[in-house]
């Protein structure tokens, strides 16, 4: 699919009249158009065009730390990248952190939405705690689960303790660290997604389900053959919200482990993050930036084409 | 300007809604309402008092990181609000800045934005890198101005704290509050475990001795460690290098930035230790311990020693409920500690009018009696000698034999690790004791890799200097 | 069949309240370590059990350390203007990408997804900059300026309008409304299930963040909750107040708590979700 899939060719000019000239009215459009689109594009060339541009002139650049003046060395920056062992350290723990985060979130917000969609007393509630996570920043939470991973007198270690279970050194192990943050960031977004199923659920043509159980379908075929394909824009969405939040939020990684033990748990961002403002290589940063913000460009985009085609089916 | 819809967000237009406007705007609200307030001559006279107030005096922030915890960050705005109230020539703005990398982080990106803080206390080891990447100014002409030399300006200050004061030979930091790291024990434990709890172990040999018998198990399970020590970014290279200056080593180079000993015997030895606390004698937890897990777990009696900085000091006089002494940092070669803490810097790019705001309140914030007040509040000591002749802190160090031996062990104190990129030479050893820690690589290979790491890093550096040749 | 009926409703009562346990066990913690007296290590500290004299002292102490009402202020400013501004921006560019066609359409959206991935905490230096060249450096309309065009609110918004059909605009268009009336009377409302789904996305992101607020404001009168909530969990030399860091954390949430308690029912059903169904 190309990018007619993502702009809907079927689009009718309603605002026109059919009494005008076709030039003239193009032209009014275009005026429209551009009007419309003018507080959004002004805010966008500030605070992400003009980063942009900077960010691959910097990348283009050496600035050495206390060296003098700037040089231009081409695709130095990005040569110097891909050599370096924690940047492929980084790019491999997102890769996991994401593929372990987006779908255990993504499944269990399914599951909470098919088990609490009806509206009761005890599902209200459930659901409430469930969402509870999303309300608290991400630095608190992070300080707060700073506790409950304590090696011995941690939340965690002192209720296994009881099962007469042994915890792990949760944050401290560079085998298990990266997990304990996935188990974070599950439990912090699962309900949130929650949420948008529980919205999407209330779409799901009631006369299909019935339809199908009729035709002796059981829960199972039901879930797969109806429910899932009529919620299929719903995961785009929420795919797409968590992969966003995958790669930029990484205030966790700066409370807990600074990307430690021995890098176990630095992601990209907290990469960059290093680069730039404790080593002061901006053109590595830089070049680490263009890189990152290009892989996840392609998927968000495919995401989005995803969501895109979804729409269009229903509609 | 013409971005946004002006009446969203213009910044000139600061009187119609306070939020939407910096510093000024609030004094022109205050200026609003007490005019309101009054009537007549009253009015006009606190209107033309509180203006000429605001044009005579020299507004400057002061960014600052909360070194141990919430109650700090409230003394800190309280001194400077006392310093505010003793002057009229200067108001100084305390920005509570987060931690020393978060506040680091927040003056550079400041500073590249052109709007750097006069003044910012700041990790002492990262003088040498912020002059490097000249975000910071020498303070010597202010010495000059005062008509004093450097020399005659750190004669108060404990020799140890000389080096990270001064990069290539010019005064760039003074010294605020300063630490050591410092050995911590349960003296309960030591009871129970047929330890004397006032001989604390001197030497290495009798440190793991004491760290097995005050290790408490359960068949496998360990109850209770005999030692812990963070092991966390930062932490880790700091102590390693206690441990290596115990050992007889130097851990860098402290006339040149662009050498490191990593791969030395007393690292080795030091690295060793570790990894024979945490595999062999099994008296330490493996893996990583974030510096709050080790003094909550030393609180809860689950580690019977510990190895903080001095700067937790008043924390743990506070919360620790059983019995509990200091000692120095155990030897094996010698006793030697690094010099750790915060200085004072003063950033480029300021006025001459808030350069010299800044630098009297740098000279007051460094007072002999401020410091002294701070370091009986904190648990750091006061970076002036002259600070422990005044009666209260000889009171105090009478009342607070802990804060005495903390005090003792400066005599042995060595200069902080400050070289090129500090941050990540650091890191390079860390990330490499740290896999030691967790069972991953044996101590040999671990020097040896985090010594590749290192000069592999300061080569830049070094092509520039060391082996630039005629 | 029959046994199904009755014990699978059973089952998923008990798997819920199982797993709304797990959930709620760290909130349980912060609960009880908000009012346990002792809150620096004592070894039942973890307990999730009120084995204590309960006492205000956490509280009191968080309280002190900031202002808490102008934090509350701030945040609440910050959240509402950079949502209300986002409403207009997107819902006009949503209807710009859904309804008009025009030379460069298929570019400038793509130019407004590049937004996605580039949130200003990846891009500080730059943007603080900016923020500065603007006149709005430590001040709350300069921490929330970058966040006043949203390529994820205007995609949202395009989709919600794309899924509208088409026939009640060109009614009111034969009846010759200009499009602003058609948005505004007949787009708008039809995508309400959009605007609240978005609305609560942008409120909670910005009510939580950290990072680029701290770095925008210097003066104690703009500091934000999050930055409040900082001085006690960023503390660099290993002393955790426990008791007060629970104490603050529940301060910092229990706004959005309670409005969510409340509107729960209504909230979540009245949100279908249209935008994205289509």
């Amino acid at each position: 699919m190309t990018v007619d899939a993502i702009i809907t060719a079927d689009v009718l000019d309603v605002a026109s009249k059919p009494t005008v000239r076709p030039r003239r009215r193009q032209a009014r459009t275009w005026r429209l158009a551009l009007s419309l689109l003018l507080p959004s594009l002004l805010c966008l060339a500030a605070f992400t065009y003009l980063p942009v541009v900077r960010v691959v002139i910097d990348a283009l650049y050496a600035t050495p730390h206390g060296g003098s003046g700037t040089r231009f060395v081409g695709l130095e920056n990005f040569a110097r990248v891909l050599a370096d062992s924690a940047f492929r350290t980084a790019a491999w723990n997102n890769l996991l952190y994401a593929v372990g985060t987006i779908f255990p979130s993504v499944t269990l917000a399914l599951a909470f939405a098919l088990a609490l969609w009806r509206s009761t007393r005890f599902n209200a509630v459930v659901r409430t705690v469930l969402f509870f996570p999303s309300l608290v920043p991400l630095v608190a939470a992070a300080s707060l689960f700073f506790f409950i991973f304590l090696p011995g007198v941690g939340l965690l270690d002192y209720y296994l303790g009881k099962l007469g279970l042994e915890g792990f050194n949760w944050i401290g192990d560079s085998d298990v660290a990266l997990w304990s943050i996935v188990g974070l960031t599950v439990w912090k977004n699962a309900g949130y997604y929650m949420i948008f199923y529980i919205a999407g659920l209330q779409n799901v043509p009631r006369d299909q389900i019935e339809a199908a159980t009729v035709d002796g379908a059981n829960a199972v075929q039901r879930l797969w053959y109806v429910i899932l394909p009529a919620l299929w824009p719903t995961t785009a969405f929420v795919v797409t919200i968590a992969l966003i939040q995958v790669l930029t939020a990484v205030d966790h990684v700066v409370v807990l482990t600074k990307g430690g033990p021995s890098n176990a748990t630095n992601l990209l961002l907290f990469y960059i993050f290093q680069e730039a403002h404790e080593n002061f290589d901006a053109g590595k940063a830089a070049a680490a930036t263009a890189l990152s913000v290009a892989a996840l460009l392609a998927v968000s985009l495919g995401c989005l084409r995803a969501m895109d085609s979804g729409a269009r089916h229903e509609a | 300007m013409h971005v946004f819809p002006a009446q969203t967000i213009n910044p000139s237009s600061r009187s119609k809604r306070g939020i939407f406007a910096g510093n000024g705007s609030r004094l022109t609200a205050k200026r609003v309402l007490a005019s309101l307030g009054m009537t007549g001559l009253a009015a006009a006279t606190a209107l033309v008092v509180a203006s000429s107030a605001a044009w005579a005096q020299t507004k400057i922030d002061f960014f600052f990181p909360v070194p141990v915890e919430g109650k700090l960050a409230r003394e800190m705005t309280r001194l400077v609000k006392q310093f505010n109230d003793s002057q009229k020539d200067v108001e100084v703005t305390a920005v509570y800045t987060g931690s020393y990398d978060d506040t680091k982080l927040k003056a550079q990106a400041a500073a590249k934005a052109g709007k750097p803080p006069a003044v910012v206390l700041m990790s002492a080891n990262f003088n040498v890198d912020l002059k490097i990447a000249g975000d910071i100014v020498s303070l010597e002409p202010m010495l000059a101005a005062e008509g004093t030399t450097r020399e005659k300006f750190l004669a108060d200050f404990w020799p140890a704290l000389h080096a990270n004061a001064t990069v290539d030979g010019e005064l760039y930091g003074v010294p605020f509050q300063n630490s050591t790291p410092l050995l911590y024990y349960n003296k309960e434990h030591f009871k129970q475990a047929g330890l004397d709890p006032d001989k604390p172990p001197r030497t290495w040999a009798e440190f793991v001795d004491a760290a097995i018998k005050l290790t408490k198990r359960d068949g496998e399970k360990v109850e209770r460690y005999g030692f812990m020590m963070p092991g966390t970014y930062d932490y880790l290279g700091w102590l390693m290098s206690a441990l290596s200056m115990s050992n007889g080593g130097r851990y860098f180079n402290e006339d040149y930035g662009g050498e490191v000993y990593y791969d030395t015997p007393s690292m080795l030895g030091a690295a060793r230790l570790v990894e024979d606390m945490i595999h062999k004698h099994k008296v330490m937890p493996a893996g990583v311990v974030e510096a709050g897990g080790v003094s909550t777990s030393f609180f809860a009696g689950k580690a019977s020693m510990v190895m903080l900085s001095t700067g937790s000091l008043s924390f743990i006089r506070d919360n620790m409920k059983a019995p509990y002494n200091v000692a120095f940092v155990p030897r094996n070669v010698r006793n030697a500690v690094p010099i750790g803490g915060a200085s004072l810097v003063m950033f480029k790019g300021q006025t001459e009018d808030s350069r010299r705001a800044g630098w009297k309140f740098v000279r007051w914030l460094s007072s002999p009696e401020i410091l002294g007040g701070w370091s009986r509040f904190t648990g750091y000591f006061a970076p002036r000698r002259s600070a422990y002749e005044l009666a209260e802190m000889k009171t105090f160090i009478g009342q607070h034999p802990d804060a005495k031996v903390a005090l003792d062990q400066l005599a042995y104190a060595q200069p902080w690790f400050a070289t090129y990129q500090t941050v990540a030479v650091r890191k390079a050893l860390e990330d490499e004791i740290q896999a030691v820690m967790n069972g991953k690589k044996k101590a040999e290979q671990a020097v040896k890799d985090a010594q590749r790491k290192a000069d592999e890093l300061l080569r830049p550096y070094v092509d520039q200097t060391a082996l630039k040749l005629p | 069949m029959r046994l199904d009926r009755h014990i699978a409703p059973a089952l998923l009562v008990a798997a819920m309240t199982a797993v709304s346990t797990v959930w709620a066990a760290p909130f349980l913690w912060t609960l009880m370590a908000s009012f346990r007296p002792d809150s620096f290590g004592a070894a039942g500290m973890a307990s999730l059990l009120p084995d204590f004299a309960p006492t205000l002292a956490n509280f009191r102490l968080a309280l002190e350390s900031g202002d808490f009402g102008l934090y509350y202020l701030n945040t609440t400013i910050v959240v509402i203007g950079i949502l209300g501004v986002q409403l207009v921006t997107i819902s006009l560019a949503g209807y710009a990408f859904a309804r008009l066609r025009f030379p460069g359409r298929d570019f400038l959206f793509y130019a407004f997804l590049l937004q996605l991935m580039l949130v200003p905490p990846a891009l500080i230096v730059p943007n603080l900059r900016t923020i500065v060249d603007l006149g709005l450096y430590d001040s709350l309309a300069g921490v929330m300026a970058p966040y006043f065009a949203s390529a994820f609110g205007t995609f949202l918004m395009r989709q919600a309008f794309l899924g509208i059909p088409r026939d009640f605009e060109e009614a009111a268009a034969i009846d010759g409304a200009p499009w602003w009336a058609i948005v505004w009377h007949v787009l708008l409302p039809m995508a309400r299930p959009a605007l609240v789904a978005f609305a609560i996305v942008s409120v909670t992101a910005h009510w939580n963040e950290f990072l680029w607020p701290l770095m925008v404001i210097n003066d104690p009168a703009n500091h934000t909750l999050t930055i409040g909530l900082a001085t006690f969990t960023r503390g660099a030399e290993g002393a955790k107040e426990w008791g007060v860091l629970a104490a603050g954390t529940l301060l910092v949430m229990a706004p959005l708590a309670i409005t969510f308690v409340a509107f729960q029912r209504r909230f979540v059903e009245s949100f279908v979700f249209s935008g994205i169904k289509g």
